[in-house]
């Protein structure tokens, strides 16, 4: 199937898929010739070109460095719809609303945690619920405060003692997507999430302390807060089982939806409505809501991670400075302006695995980034590194300010099972240097090096493009994972 | 090499680059309901250590066969979410193309007992397909991990 979509390489890193047959624009995929053999071995490419056909499309289908098969859009998909014919799909955001990633720096030089990386690890797994169905016994909501939590997003948290104001001047959108309605989310996903706040979740989601290992460019890092050999912290985590309801919830109206509204779809999971029409703004109403509470779920997390830094190494948070640097989404739909053929339009740009990456100067750009753009976050497997990036014009220019998020599988879970069979990664990951505890071995097993492409791989495609601009390059010293 | 008629598999898991895809059979599309809600269970956990200890019944409705489908196991899941409810059995008890009525019977799960398989976010819609093939029953569903 995938051989049949048709490529031309524009250069080093674009290559495009043509428009053909009911596509109403272009693809153009952001890869290295040596990626290309191995997205086209899945069907991501059918993807890119089954999200080209659908109505009021603006600029190409495109997707990120780090592409790989998703449902519906691919993972790594980028499409921007706008206001008028355009639609929205619940599938073009994923199951997991606002997936994101934040990174805090320290005061701390490597050195000073010389030896304290296991402590660290299994305080932090202690006072941060995870794994397969993870919940919080102390924290249960009530409804009311439930929708708070919807409505505000990062701000409850901030509100109620988690963390402090400044905070929210270091994550995307002020940690509250505006619009959310929590009186659109079913029961069904309130159930699932009124313990789950303050919880990471399984799969790929993880608490990671780390250092700086290598600082690409001394000006950006030093604006950023970041010098070599710094200790930093990751948090990756989403919206959890109630972004996943909301999701499947709503995949069901839109399924009528396309066939209320006319729209002819490739594939069942692409199921969209209009923008325009009442099933649209209900969407984004409960997906913001969604989102808020993925906000404010990294936010509590994040509130203890510095009370477990401050447990074990004894200190305060001033001598800690555990800052946020900055929160970015991964998976989400926003209206946002951008330059049409030289006019100004109001999107809606679908982000399925792909990352904001403003550029310095943007009025969405955060005050302490105006200079820099907007960091960017990539993490990678829990073995490699991560990197730190910032937005830029040219991003902004052509892919609606948008990059890529991660590494990307390139094995399955099953390979990735085998291939761990017999060996005890947890011994393997130690003999590197890097602690790792997990709530179950099968998620540990799964994720292991080897199931992902090198991140290092996906980033240098970014920044090659100029869709992004390295900065520094963050080195895992103790993981928590799901 | 399998002398005689194989066994037919209940399911199989089907590799997938980011996520898991599930291949059902049944003689009935009752049975492959059942089975369905089995193969799910043995993606999270091992369902043979599970016990009979309690029993829930179950009503979902969809627009058609397919999406009732994708509608049971997310009901699953949902239990699962809520009440950490995992099911080792299941009986269908009514069934046509746009509702069903189930029992499940399982226990809820317990870290100290329980092996941790792999979290499931949701049944998707994606590549999803029911059929029948001379007279037996086959699903194909892929579920987002």
């Amino acid at each position: 199937m995938a051989d049949k979509v048709k490529l031309r390489q524009l250069d080093d890193y674009r290559w495009e898929i043509p428009r053909e047959g009911k596509m109403r624009t272009r693809g153009l995929v952001f890869a290295s010739g040596k990626m290309l053999a191995k997205i086209q071995e899945d069907q991501s490419l059918q993807q890119v070109a089954n999200v080209a056909t659908l109505p009021g499309i603006e600029g190409p289908s495109m997707a990120m460095p780090d592409i790989h098969w998703g449902y519906g859009f691919p993972i790594g998909g980028v499409a921007a719809f706008n206001l008028e014919e355009g639609v929205v799909s619940p599938g073009g955001v994923g199951y997991d609303i606002n997936c994101g990633v934040r990174l805090l720096r320290t005061h701390l030089a490597r050195r000073e945690v010389d030896g304290r990386i296991e402590e660290l690890v299994n305080t932090l797994f202690r006072n941060i619920p995870s794994g397969l169905g993870s919940r919080r016994k102390d924290l249960k909501l009530t409804i009311p405060t439930l929708h708070e939590v919807m409505r505000y997003g990062a701000g409850w948290a901030v509100k109620n003692g988690y963390g402090h104001q400044g905070d929210l001047e270091h994550i995307e959108a002020q940690g509250r997507i505006p619009g959310a309605d929590p009186e659109l989310v079913s029961d069904f996903a309130m159930d699932r999430g009124k313990d789950q706040l303050g919880t990471l979740g399984s799969g790929n989601h993880f608490v990671e302390v780390g250092y700086v290992l290598e600082v690409f460019d001394e000006k950006l890092a030093g604006a950023l807060g970041l010098f070599k050999d710094q200790v930093t912290v990751i948090v990756h985590t989403g919206s959890r089982g109630l972004g996943h309801q909301v999701c499947d919830d709503y995949i069901k109206v839109m399924l009528k939806a396309a066939a209320k509204y006319g729209i002819e779809l490739p594939d069942r999971q692409l199921c969209c409505a209009p923008l325009s029409s009442p099933e649209g703004k209900r969407y984004l109403a409960a997906m913001a809501a969604a989102a808020n509470f993925a906000f404010a779920n990294r936010q509590m997390i994040t509130h203890w991670v510095r009370e477990s830094f401050e447990q074990v190494l004894q200190m305060g948070p001033k001598d800690l400075g555990l800052e946020l640097i900055y929160d970015v989404a991964h998976n989400i739909a926003k209206i946002e302006e951008h330059v049409v053929n030289g006019k100004k339009k109001k999107l809606c740009v679908h982000r399925k695995g792909a990352t904001r990456a403003f550029p310095p100067g943007h009025p969405e750009t955060p005050a302490a980034y105006q200079k820099t753009g907007q960091p960017v976050l990539i993490p990678g497997d829990m073995g490699r590194y991560s990197f730190v990036l910032v937005g830029t014009e040219q991003a902004l220019t052509e892919t609606f300010g948008s990059t890529c998020h991660g590494a990307g599988r390139e094995m399955s879970r099953h390979a990735a099972l085998k291939m761990a069979r017999g060996r005890s990664i947890v011994q393997e990951l130690k003999a590197k240097g890097i602690i790792v505890r997990g709530a179950g071995r099968a998620t540990i097993d799964e994720e292991i090096s080897e199931a992902y492409k090198d991140v290092e791989s996906v980033v240098e495609v970014a920044h090659g493009a100029g869709i992004s601009k390295k900065v520094a390059k963050l080195k895992p010293l103790g993981v928590i994972k799901g | 090499m399998n002398p005689g008629r194989p066994r037919r598999k209940k399911y199989r898991q089907l590799s997938h680059t980011a996520d898991l895809g599930l291949r059902i059979r049944g003689a009935t599309p009752e049975e492959l309901f059942e089975n369905a809600g089995a193969a799910l269970t043995a993606v999270l956990t091992d369902r043979r250590r599970l016990r009979r200890q309690k029993v829930e019944e179950i009503e979902v409705e969809a627009p058609d066969l397919e999406a009732l489908l994708v509608a049971w196991l997310n009901r699953l899941l949902y239990l699962y979410d809520v009440d950490a409810f995992l099911g080792r059995e299941f009986q269908i008890l009514e069934l046509n193309p746009q509702s069903l009525k189930a029992r499940a019977t399982g226990e809820t799960y317990d870290p100290e007992r329980h092996l941790a398989g792999t979290a499931v976010k949701a049944a998707t819609y994606h590549h999803l397909e029911v059929k029948n093939r001379n007279g037996r029953w086959e699903a194909t569903v892929i579920l987002d991990l």
